[in-house]
């Protein structure tokens, strides 16, 4: 039983990574070389590779219809709003904040301190609607929070968590539904300095659009779209 | 037909949540992974399901496309096989699908789809072709048609580690051929 002579040698990356990706491998190793795929880059770049090697196979699979009743089955998984659940206002917003797993205790603070200043402004009278999103992202940890103050028309963002590298810019997004997505600049590490939306872009701005922050090259998007991944987004919700 | 550009954007788009997009992507793309998730499962309710989770696992992942790696299709592709295949793999021995799907058990391309692939399908199958017929068999019997190294030896009547042994020494055959 301890013999080691018997056991199979272990396989080289390559070998396993292509057996990965042929298919043949059982359960059990399938699971362990997902698991690596997710933690180690190197092995996950063999697997792309062997992806790419034998996607000349792809042209035997022949095309099927699927029932027209699928597309409305994922549209509802993925669309459809919790049943029970009907969050409106700062409800939706802590239901957002509660996702965010990560908010360290400092960053907490920081985010109390913004909502604070900018949502409780005596100093001016409520006449236009107060939108706010959180923004977030399950494969990183980059959360910013963006409040559009419909009095005086401006923007604020702030990131709250993550990390920008150097060489790179975060810029920010909004995307109304069918529509491209519309830069509205760069967004600052520290500050939240207001900024101003421009007239065309105010009635776009409204509940239910998302924004959206890329990481861009630095001085931002040179092609009036995100050339980068989206690192955090979410939807806008009237305060 | 759809371009790899147009499918690259309607990623690009989906990373950012634009539903349209994903409307669009869906029509493009449903029959060729549906072809993939059938001919793998050869069972039409659990190809269904599997395609239902494929496109919502596209939908998460979009912003992890990247353009430079690999053509949109195969990189869904990629996902739908994967999905699809751990799937196989999670039914009970023994248990296996009532067979649905034994009409296109052939691994022999279309004429369209020929046209269509181009040099991408003539390379693997050059290559393939210079494997010994049982073993570039075994290498599509697994690609296309999800078969583990034990379905393959029982298939081929030998050891387990043997096919393991032909599989592996294939593989790097067919390496070498595809970067010659």
């Amino acid at each position: 039983m301890s013999d080691e002579a018997e056991l199979p040698p272990r396989p080289d990356d390559d070998a396993l990574a292509s057996e990965y990706v042929l298919g043949v491998l059982d359960a059990d190793e399938r699971r362990q070389c997902a698991e690596r795929i997710a933690r180690d880059a190197g092995f996950a770049l063999r697997v792309a590779e062997w992806e790419n090697r034998l996607s000349g196979l792809n042209e035997g699979f022949e095309e099927q219809v699927p029932p027209a009743g699928v597309k409305a089955a994922i549209d509802g998984r993925l669309f459809a709003p919790a049943p029970g659940t009907e969050p409106d206002g700062l409800q939706a917003i802590w239901a957002s904040l509660a996702f965010w797993r990560i908010l360290s205790g400092s960053t907490l603070a920081a985010l109390v301190v913004l909502m604070a200043l900018i949502v409780a402004r005596p100093d001016l009278p409520i006449s236009g609607p107060t939108l706010v999103a959180a923004l977030a992202a399950e494969d990183t940890d980059a959360r910013f929070l963006a409040l559009y103050d419909g009095t005086d028309r401006t923007l604020r963002i702030r990131r709250l968590a993550g990390d920008l590298p150097a060489d790179r810019d975060h810029e920010l997004w909004l995307i109304a539904e069918g529509a491209d997505p519309v830069s509205l600049g760069l967004v600052g590490t520290e500050d939240a300095a207001p900024r101003p939306v421009s007239d065309a872009l105010r009635a776009t701005f409204a509940e239910g659009v998302t924004l959206a922050v890329s990481l861009e090259p630095k001085g931002g998007s040179t092609t009036g779209a995100p050339t980068g991944p989206v690192v955090a987004l979410g939807p806008v919700t009237r305060m | 037909m759809s371009t790899p550009h147009t499918l690259a954007r309607l990623l690009s788009r989906i990373a950012l949540r634009d539903r349209a997009a994903f409307d669009s992507l869906y029509d493009l793309t449903s029959a060729k992974l549906f072809g993939v998730v059938f001919r793998l499962l050869r069972e039409r309710t659990d190809a269904e399901d599997a395609l239902q989770d494929i496109y919502v696992k596209i939908w998460h992942r979009a912003d992890r496309y990247s353009v430079s790696e690999a053509s949109a299709m195969s990189w869904m592709i990629a996902i739908a096989r994967n999905h699809a295949i751990d799937r196989l793999r999670a039914r009970r021995r023994g248990h296996g699908p009532i067979d649905e799907a034994t009409e296109i058990a052939d691994a022999a391309p279309s004429p369209e789809a020929n046209a269509v692939a181009g040099s991408e399908r003539a390379r693997i199958d050059t290559c393939l072709d210079r494997l010994e017929a049982d073993r570039a068999q075994a290498v599509r019997g697994a690609y296309l048609d999800g078969r583990s190294y034990q379905e393959l030896a029982d298939r081929h009547e030998v050891p387990i580690n043997t096919m393991r042994t032909w599989l592996r020494r294939s593989l790097k055959k067919l390496r070498e051929c595809l970067e010659e």
